[in-house]
């Protein structure tokens, strides 16, 4: 809009200070037209950004958190790990899924104690896999490895497989399932 | 700045090309009445803008319409304000399109060789009704599934009509394909349609330019003055005045109201946006066989008329006199217009029975949009797993048997492990220790039956019986003869067992008899009446399910029970541990 003023005008009857072809009544039109033009588009922008942005403000899916129901105790021996399915209602952005199955984990029983590995793979996220006859836990992905305590023996994962918090009562166990982040070395939960 | 101007320009003349697109010259110079094009052009792009922000939260399913919008409305950030401002802009842009056809048509804008700008204009025109129409749907609220009940019907009710109407509802009824329908129309081939429509409006535009009144003389229409600055300040101006009365009246009302989700089974007297009243008001007025001149013949009549303007105004030049029936004609359907509109609008306000109904679908919005902030129940796409007959029959054993049963490990132990379920490994543990959990150790009353120690029959013995007892199924196919007669011989000579099993069918005994112990049909019986008297009698403690099931029920948990024993070892060697 700014080139016309600066081109040579034909002469018009409005010509001379205070008409149209006046230099600064045009600058100060122009002005006006950016201010008002500018403002119509930031009007609905500012509202627009903080729509856009609203996942940022916090999670807009959420599962979990509890401990969930696993199964009795006397399932879950030394050798064999066991795949556990954990159902919980899943929050997901207008929607709630009841009783959906929100992850799984392997337990199995290491030195006397109850162990849960998340079957989510920490380098990237593929769900780990149980190897029969290595006795090892594998990653099909990228093929990470780890062994029955979860520690990485090969493979391009940062860290050993994520523990889940497991909790004992009355011969039944629960699980708390959660995610962590994939991919850095340290266990944070996503 | 200027120096990516100058680059441009040398090397697509973008100072030329500007001035072309952005500064024509007007005849006769700038004028108030010229600016609603450029209004609407504005609020288009507004409503492009708006209707894509608001896909990024909306839905279109029946299941997730309303959830989603209800979202958009309730918990994202400026939601309610993005999505009322999208609603009042459609409804702006409908006052303006009449603003600016009665411009056109005073001033005769429509004549020869101005039919293009006029033809695309009066099909835009009916475009931003049609935007109006779709997306009223889209919330899938009441309002929106009555209202649009009514417009299909009246579709359907058109002769030859019935084809049309499922084609615009993807099928005989309102439903998930009515949804997609109109979301696909509304959002990519309405918006298509004006972008294209626009194209050729402005283009022919650009040739022919505006329209100056009629009353200016040859001379004063010869003085023509540059767009800018008057005209693009008059513009402009408009729009800022348009744009922030929008924002105005949209934090006023709150935004668009959001009624309870579409219900087909509850009544709900809908009403449609207030730039259709008047049709609403004129099909009340035809009854019957008529109506279809409300329908069809008025609104069609009407249409044609508009598109044949340019060609049945024969006036030697464009002055208002000599051009009266034309404005008369335009006057007297706006008139109608307006009317129908006030009197509906009278209507509503004097009957209280709508008032009453009104009200009370007000408070059912305001309560569903409260639970709604706790999540609208859905299910995931992986419930189609549920329709596979095996996850039904688990279901099923786990309503009614879990309780007291195990299978895989997971269970109750009131009753006997279904795991290996009457295979020879679990005949040989339930004859050995029949007190053991895994068997009848939970189940109350039910110690009849005394263990068998390896110091009373050895292992090699015991296995010969169970291959005797497995034999006695009689749809075992796979058993070792010589190693059953071993058995039957322990059986009647060693073993007093005999004292309470029965051996024949039928036969009642203290104990169930073992003549087709296991098979489908015996587990089929047990779980209908296990105190028939060959079976429990007396000592059973399950639940007859005989008329809490169904016989396919029964079959298929019976069937569900005989495959836990399927994968068992079906020898000695391998079943020993
Ligand atoms: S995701 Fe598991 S190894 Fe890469």
């Amino acid at each position: 809009m700014s080139d016309r003023d600066r081109e040579p005008q034909p002469p018009s009857d409005d010509a001379g200070a205070g008409g149209p072809e006046d230099p600064s009544r045009r600058r100060a039109l122009a002005i006006g037209v950016s201010v008002l033009g500018g403002g119509l588009v930031v009007a609905p922008l500012v509202p627009a950004l903080g729509f856009v942005g609203f996942p940022l403000r916090g999670a807009v899916t959420s599962a979990g958190g509890d401990f969930i129901a696993a199964g009795s105790r006397a399932q879950f021996g030394p050798t064999i790990p066991i795949k556990v399915d954990l159902y919980a209602d899943r929050r997901d952005a207008w929607a709630v899924e009841r009783q959906v199955k929100i992850g799984s984990c392997w337990v199995l029983e290491r030195d006397g104690e109850l162990k849960a590995f998340s079957t989510v793979c920490p380098h990237l996220g593929c769900a780990i896999e149980y190897d029969e006859e290595a006795s090892a836990f594998r990653c099909p992905c990228h093929r990470s490895e780890f062994d029955l305590d979860g520690t990485p023996v090969e493979g391009p994962s940062p860290r050993g497989l994520d523990t889940l918090e497991v909790k004992q009562d009355a011969g039944l166990v629960a699980i708390r399932y959660q995610r962590f982040r994939q991919g850095v070395g340290e266990k944070v939960e996503a | 700045m200027a120096g990516i101007i100058d680059w441009l320009d040398e090397r697509m003349g973008a100072r030329a090309l500007a001035r072309r697109v952005a500064n024509p010259d007007i005849p006769g110079g700038p004028r108030l009445q010229y600016v609603f094009g450029a209004v609407l052009v504005y609020l288009f792009l507004q409503e492009v803008v708006l209707g894509v922000l608001l896909a990024l939260y909306y839905s279109p399913s029946t299941a997730t319409a309303w959830a989603s919008t209800a979202y958009i409305q309730d918990q994202v950030t400026a939601g309610w304000f993005l999505r009322g401002l999208h609603l009042h802009t459609s409804s702006a842009m409908v006052v303006l399109v009449v603003l600016h056809f009665v411009q056109v048509v005073w001033t005769g804008a429509y004549r020869r060789p101005r039919e293009l700008i006029w033809w695309s204009g009066v099909l835009m025109g009916m475009i931003v009704l049609g935007f109006s129409m779709s997306g009223y749907l889209l919330p899938w609220d009441q309002n929106a599934y009555w209202g649009t009940q009514v417009r299909t019907g009246i579709l359907g009710s058109l002769p030859g009509g019935e084809p049309l109407k499922t084609l615009a509802q993807g099928g005989g009824e309102l439903g998930n394909l009515t949804v997609t329908r109109f979301y696909a129309i509304h959002v990519f081939l309405l918006p298509l349609a004006t972008a294209l429509l626009l194209a050729v409006h402005l283009i022919a535009l650009r040739k022919h330019g505006v329209t100056p009144p009629a009353r200016l003389d040859e001379a004063a229409r010869a003085q023509t003055k540059p767009y800018w600055p008057y005209q693009r300040v008059l513009d402009v101006g408009a729009m800022a005045v348009t744009g922030a009365a929008l924002i105005a009246m949209t934090v006023y009302t709150h935004g668009a109201q959001l009624y309870a989700p579409a219900d087909p089974t509850t009544a709900f007297v809908a009403r449609p946006e207030w730039n259709f009243l008047f049709l609403y008001q004129l099909v009340k007025f035809f009854e019957g066989p008529l109506q279809i001149v409300a329908t069809a013949i008025i609104p069609g009549a009407v249409t044609a008329a508009l598109f044949a303007l340019p060609l049945l105004d024969r006036a030697p030049d464009r002055s208002p006199r000599r051009r009266i029936w034309v404005l008369a004609f335009v006057g007297a359907v706006m008139a109608g217009v307006v009317a129908l509109t006030a009197i509906a609008i009278v209507d509503d306000a004097g009957n209280e029975k709508y008032q009453k109904a009104h009200e009370a679908a007000l408070q059912d919005a305001a309560r569903a949009r409260a639970l709604a902030a706790e999540g609208v129940p859905a299910l995931a796409a992986t419930v189609v797993w549920e329709n596979d007959p095996d996850f039904k029959v688990r279901a099923l054993f786990k309503e009614h048997c879990a309780t007291c049963h195990t299978i895989e490990g997971k269970g109750g132990q009131e009753a006997p492990s279904f795991d290996g379920y009457s295979e020879r490994r679990w005949l040989f543990d339930l004859v050995r220790d029949p007190t053991a959990k895994r068997f009848f150790g939970g189940t109350k009353e039910h110690n009849a039956m005394e263990p068998l120690p390896a110091s009373d029959v050895s292992d090699e013995d015991l296995w010969a019986t169970v291959e005797y007892l497995y034999s006695l199924r009689g749809d075992a196919k796979d058993i070792d003869d010589a190693k059953a007669s071993r058995g039957k011989a322990l059986w009647d000579d060693t073993l007093e067992c005999n004292g309470c099993h029965e051996l024949e069918r039928k036969a009642e005994g203290a104990a169930p008899t073992l003549a087709g112990r296991g098979t489908l049909e015996w587990i089929q019986r047990v779980i209908a009446d296990s105190s028939a008297p060959d079976l429990f009698a007396d000592a059973a403690e399950m639940p007859k399910y005989k008329d809490k099931l169904s016989e396919d029920e029964i079959a298929a948990l019976a069937q569900f029970i005989v495959e836990q024993g399927a994968p068992a070892s079906t020898s000695e060697e391998d079943a020993t541990p």
